[in-house]
């Protein structure tokens, strides 16, 4: 099937009306807890992954893909009005986008932010079908060697790209490595870490942990500080930019699009990182970079773009390889896994209605994502104005009942509150979740990968250098963990800003 | 002797998680590099958070030498509605099969709402009884999560 009967075919299913109304229910969802601070898409997608189990594989991976990206558009939205970013890659939208607010110009800060994330997010999806069906042809070729170079590999940028000493994101990510062992041994078929109880013998769940490290604990953070937040009141007018607003973002918009995608597709990179890498290019770039901070239409529209192109790009490692590169994608694994699919280079052979289909419906749900963000802003502006002493018993309940009806069983409920006592806990500590999550899902297949290597080696170790695919990720992985150890190149690490991960 | 630092502290906590994820892998057999057993790869990632840990350590001890001290992580804050509401979460998981998810629910929202950052008793009364079953509606009758049913039968 050439390329354009394969776009042809993924329009078909993804203009389906239940399809389009999964999508649609996807997107508003994902603008919904991008709005809401305290409530990002890792959690929501958890929380709604109970709810697809009943529904086509397809549907579920469009809603769901929906809520990822739409949360992206949404975020802007409170990190504009209110200086408090909806979720975790709009941080640094609050920057300039409060400061236009306060300036009267909060309409062409949404509009700009709207418009911006609307087409990174389409060349996104473009540059994801152009490239993910090539890489997976590429990844026929791999061995379990290459796969646990490469998972090794995923791991290790995403602990160089983490914020903070990279000895505590490798540390997060050895004890993800080992929760990921809990269970039964798939080799040997005998438990693991299980201590005689049930629900552990398929392993520690992956929701229950996200659920907790990242919605509980979040809210556990938010109730100790004061819960008032006040909304700039301000009369939004003029969504549209003018032209001067759009010759100013023409570029940032272009260069935001291009990190964000290239970052997007790095196992461990993702929107964050890549919102924060284009705010500090156009600042580099700017002829003003002083006025950064004050209200620059720029340090809008370069983020907002980077972050929505990132989520295309994101989609190509876990669509073409199964690895995911971040926690969102992590999530987006295990539904597909529950629906039966195993992502990978055989993906595009074996499900082309649902890689196709999932694909092409990035594109409608953009268009759906820009008349939701501008002619109903309105409405997101009175959401945000629910009191959180009423939202937060909500998201704790919403959680509650997502990790129960994932096997209608207590244990889960329990593992997701003592993951969220674990994730406050880190964030006193400033301890990142998000390379334990991705070691915790990689876990099992970087286990299995190792040990079919050392069984087809003769428990040579070589053979991860030996073979030369294998090689090079592993020689740029050993590049990147002494990489902090030359003190000029650290100290340009060190400039990579603070940030909640993805996810 | 001065105090230590949160990363000390934090360190020296994971040194011994690692160390026992290591020791307790042993008994479920290592292998050989040739036919790696059930317990190789935890004992390995045991190892690495005990060997990471210790790079903490060294790392938390020079800034120490610099200066940095323990900074406290819950004053200024009210950490005690943290714990209300971990509290709550706790009594919930542990009484949601015997009392049933309606008036666990009910109770679980309504203790949040006049608890943690006090709502007046009409917003406790109907935030909580709507919610309970509002979330029933959607979740049991609609979406068929089997949500557990207590003596009540809801």
């Amino acid at each position: 099937m050439d390329f354009y009967q394969s776009v042809f075919m993924g329009f078909q299913v993804a203009l389906q009306p239940g399809n389009l109304l999964f999508c649609f229910i996807g997107v508003l969802i994902g603008t919904l807890v991008g709005v809401l601070p305290g409530l990002g898409p890792v959690a929501a997608i958890s929380l709604l992954l109970p709810t697809t189990f009943h529904v086509a594989p397809v549907s579920a991976i469009i809603m769901l893909a929906g809520i990822y990206y739409g949360a992206m558009y949404g975020g802007s939205t409170t990190s504009i009005l209110v200086n408090i970013p909806g979720e975790a890659a709009s941080v640094v939208t609050c920057l300039d986008g409060y400061q236009m607010a306060r300036k009267g110009r909060a309409g062409p800060a949404l509009g700009i932010a709207a418009f911006g994330s609307f087409i990174a997010g389409t060349v996104g999806v473009i540059g994801l079908m152009m490239i993910a069906p090539p890489l997976a042809e590429m990844a026929l070729k791999f061995g379990p060697p290459e796969y646990f170079s490469l998972m090794i590999l995923g791991l290790t940028i995403l602990t160089f790209l983490a914020s903070g000493p990279m000895w505590k994101a490798l540390l997060m990510a050895a004890f993800g490595l080992f929760l990921g062992c809990i269970g039964m041994d798939t080799l040997m078929g005998a438990p693991r870490f299980t201590f005689d109880i049930v629900e552990l013998s398929d392993g520690i769940g992956l929701v229950p942990v996200v659920m907790g490290l990242f919605g509980i604990s979040e809210v556990l953070l938010n109730v100790e500080q004061s819960m008032d937040r006040s909304i700039f009141e301000t009369k939004i007018k003029n969504l549209l930019p003018n032209l001067k607003d759009w010759a100013d973002s023409f570029w940032p918009i272009l260069r935001g699009t291009v990190i964000g995608f290239f970052l997007g597709v790095l196992p461990g990179g993702g929107a964050v990182i890549s919102s924060f890498v284009s705010y500090a290019v156009e600042k580099k770039v700017s002829k003003h970079p002083e006025k950064f901070g004050t209200g620059m239409i720029e340090g809008v529209a370069g983020p907002e773009a980077a972050n929505n192109a990132a989520t295309g790009g994101a989609f190509i490692p876990l669509l073409t390889l199964g690895i995911p590169a971040n926690a969102v994608m992590a999530i987006l694994l295990g539904a597909m896994m529950i629906h039966g699919m195993q992502p990978g280079p055989m993906l595009v052979k074996e499900h082309p209605d649902l890689f196709w289909g999932a694909v092409t419906s990035m594109y409608i749900g953009n268009g759906m994502l820009l008349v939701l963000n501008l002619p109903l802003i309105g409405l997101w502006v009175k959401i945000l104005k629910v009191p959180y002493p009423i939202l937060f018993p909500l998201i704790l309940l919403f959680c509650l009942i997502g990790a129960y009806s994932l096997n209608n069983s207590i244990t889960e409920v329990l593992i997701m509150v003592i993951f969220g006592l674990i994730g406050y806990l880190f964030k006193k500590f400033e301890y990142e979740g998000a390379p334990l999550i991705l070691a915790l899902v990689l876990g099992p297949m970087m286990e299995t990968a190792l040990r079919r290597s050392l069984l087809l080696s003769a428990g040579d170790p070589m053979i991860f250098l030996a073979r030369p695919i294998s090689a090079i990720l592993m020689l740029i992985s050993l590049f990147l963990l002494v990489f902090p150890l030359i003190p000029w190149l650290s100290k340009k690490r060190a400039v990579l800003p603070k940030g909640e991960a993805d996810d | 002797m001065p105090r230590l630092n949160n990363d000390q502290v934090s360190a020296a906590v994971w040194l011994a998680v690692g160390a026992i994820i290591a020791v307790a892998s042993l008994r479920y057999g290592l292998g050989s590099f040739d036919s790696p057993g059930t317990g190789f790869v935890p004992f390995w990632a045991g190892l690495a958070v005990s060997l990471f840990s210790c790079i903490g350590l060294v790392h938390a001890t020079l800034k120490q030498k610099r200066g940095a001290g323990w900074r406290p992580v819950m004053r200024g804050f009210m950490w005690r509605k943290s714990l209300i509401v971990l509290a709550a979460l706790l009594a919930y998981s542990l009484l949601l099969t015997s009392l049933g998810f309606v008036l666990c629910t009910a109770l679980f929202m309504g203790f949040l709402l006049r608890v943690v950052k006090p709502q007046g008793w009409l917003v406790v009364i109907a935030g909580s009884v709507l919610t309970a079953l509002g979330s029933y509606g959607i979740f049991e009758v609609w979406l068929k999560a089997q949500l557990p049913k207590g003596p009540w039968g809801f």
